[in-house]
């Protein structure tokens, strides 16, 4: 076992203990013990998944991937503004439309991040995923056009270079 | 008695979106605009009243708890979102821009 | 405590309609939407409930319910997904046949 390992097994173990603790709250040796024991198994558990895991997935939280998810939620706040005005205005306002977003130029780690911020803003869905594009299903045409133009691609891609 | 007028508006506000997606629930004509409106309610409904609910405890283990509940479902709710628009249109439900299309090429 | 009981009266009437929404839905998917609404507004209603009678201990509960709904909507929706390509796969297959 390299230095590492060691560092991201006992990153986890700290985590893992203090998601114990806050589902138990209880501090009692004996459930204590029961929550050390839990821990290192998931640890065993964890060390040989990652031994057999060839495409491994990790996600950093550091000070940019913190500004996008305020970003995000304002984001989240606006477009929930505008699919209020929709659900309580007129319904002729609504016009559903499909468009096709190129992701090979994001990098595979951050494409499930794109397609989820995409579904977690109301107004947009993301339909179906491959290689290539993602399908999009918006409100109305100009969300649609936006996404195309916007933001959000630079800003996953600058989270992206900040975890590197 | 500050926190407790911002935790009044706060889950005012989120009571009030909450039955917003629920309207749109009904008032939306297909499938796929109805997830638009049920993603209302997933996503501002819950960051609002979980909100609120945070600045009535004393910011200890509860709300570290209710954290956890707002990321967990910050985090699943897009994901079951997709997961349900994908299996629609794999199952072969059109959207309304595209039975629109049907129609005007039957037409034509 | 007033707004509580009132934030617990606009949730239950989100879920009764998300429910309403379920039973007279077209599709097998606008009656997994509604489940699903359903599922996450009872997350946050035993969230309120526990704040309204005074036992913040509802939101372990609510923690576990949480992981129940999406667990149970991703099963739910592999097995349709699943059922559905089949029964396409069925059709052609027997389309073939006759022709």
């Amino acid at each position: 076992m390299d230095k590492k390992t060691i560092i991201y097994l006992s990153v986890w173990a700290i985590v893992l203990s203090g998601f114990w603790l806050l589902l138990s709250g209880f501090l009692k040796p004996l459930l204590l013990a029961f929550g050390l024991i839990s821990v290192t198994l998931v640890l065993i558990l964890l060390h040989r998944m990652d031994n057999t895991d060839t495409e491994q997935q990790k996600l950093a939280l550091n000070l940019s991937f913190l500004r996008y998810i305020v970003w995000l939620l304002g984001q989240v706040v606006s477009s929930s503004l505008s699919v209020t005005r929709l659900v309580w205005g007129n319904k002729k306002e609504l016009r559903p439309a499909i468009g096709k977003l190129p992701i090979d130029k994001i990098p595979q780690k951050s494409r499930v991040l794109y397609a989820n911020s995409i579904t977690l803003t109301p107004g947009t869905l993301s339909i179906d995923i491959d290689d290539k594009y993602v399908t999009i299903h918006a409100l109305n045409d100009e969300s649609i056009e936006s996404l195309k133009h916007g933001d959000m691609v630079d800003k996953v891609y600058d989270e992206y270079k900040g975890a590197q | 008695m500050i926190l407790e007028t911002l935790s009044i508006i706060f889950l005012v506000l989120g009571a009030f979106f909450s039955i917003t997606g629920a309207i749109g629930l009904f008032r939306f004509p297909d499938f796929f605009t109805r997830v638009h409106a049920a993603s209302i309610t997933d996503s501002i409904a819950t960051l609002l009243i979980i909100i609120g609910l945070i600045l009535r405890t004393d910011f200890g283990l509860i709300a570290v708890k209710l954290l956890f509940i707002l990321i967990f479902l910050l985090l699943t709710s897009p994901t079951a979102s997709h997961a349900l628009a994908k299996s629609a249109r794999h199952g072969g439900l059109l959207t309304m821009a595209e039975t629109r299309d049907d129609k005007n090429k039957e037409a034509h | 405590m007033l707004i509580l009981a009132a934030t617990c009266i606009a949730i239950l009437s989100v879920m009764i309609l998300a429910l309403a929404r379920a039973l007279k839905a077209d599709t097998v998917y606008d009656r997994i939407l509604g489940v699903n609404m359903f599922g996450t507004k009872t997350v946050l209603f035993i969230a309120v409930i526990g704040f309204f009678s005074g036992r913040p201990d509802f939101l372990d509960i609510a923690i576990v319910y949480a992981l129940i709904n999406f667990i149970g909507m991703i099963a739910v929706l592999r097995f349709f997904e699943y059922t559905a390509a089949e029964e396409q796969e069925d059709d052609t297959a027997k389309e073939d046949r006759t022709s």
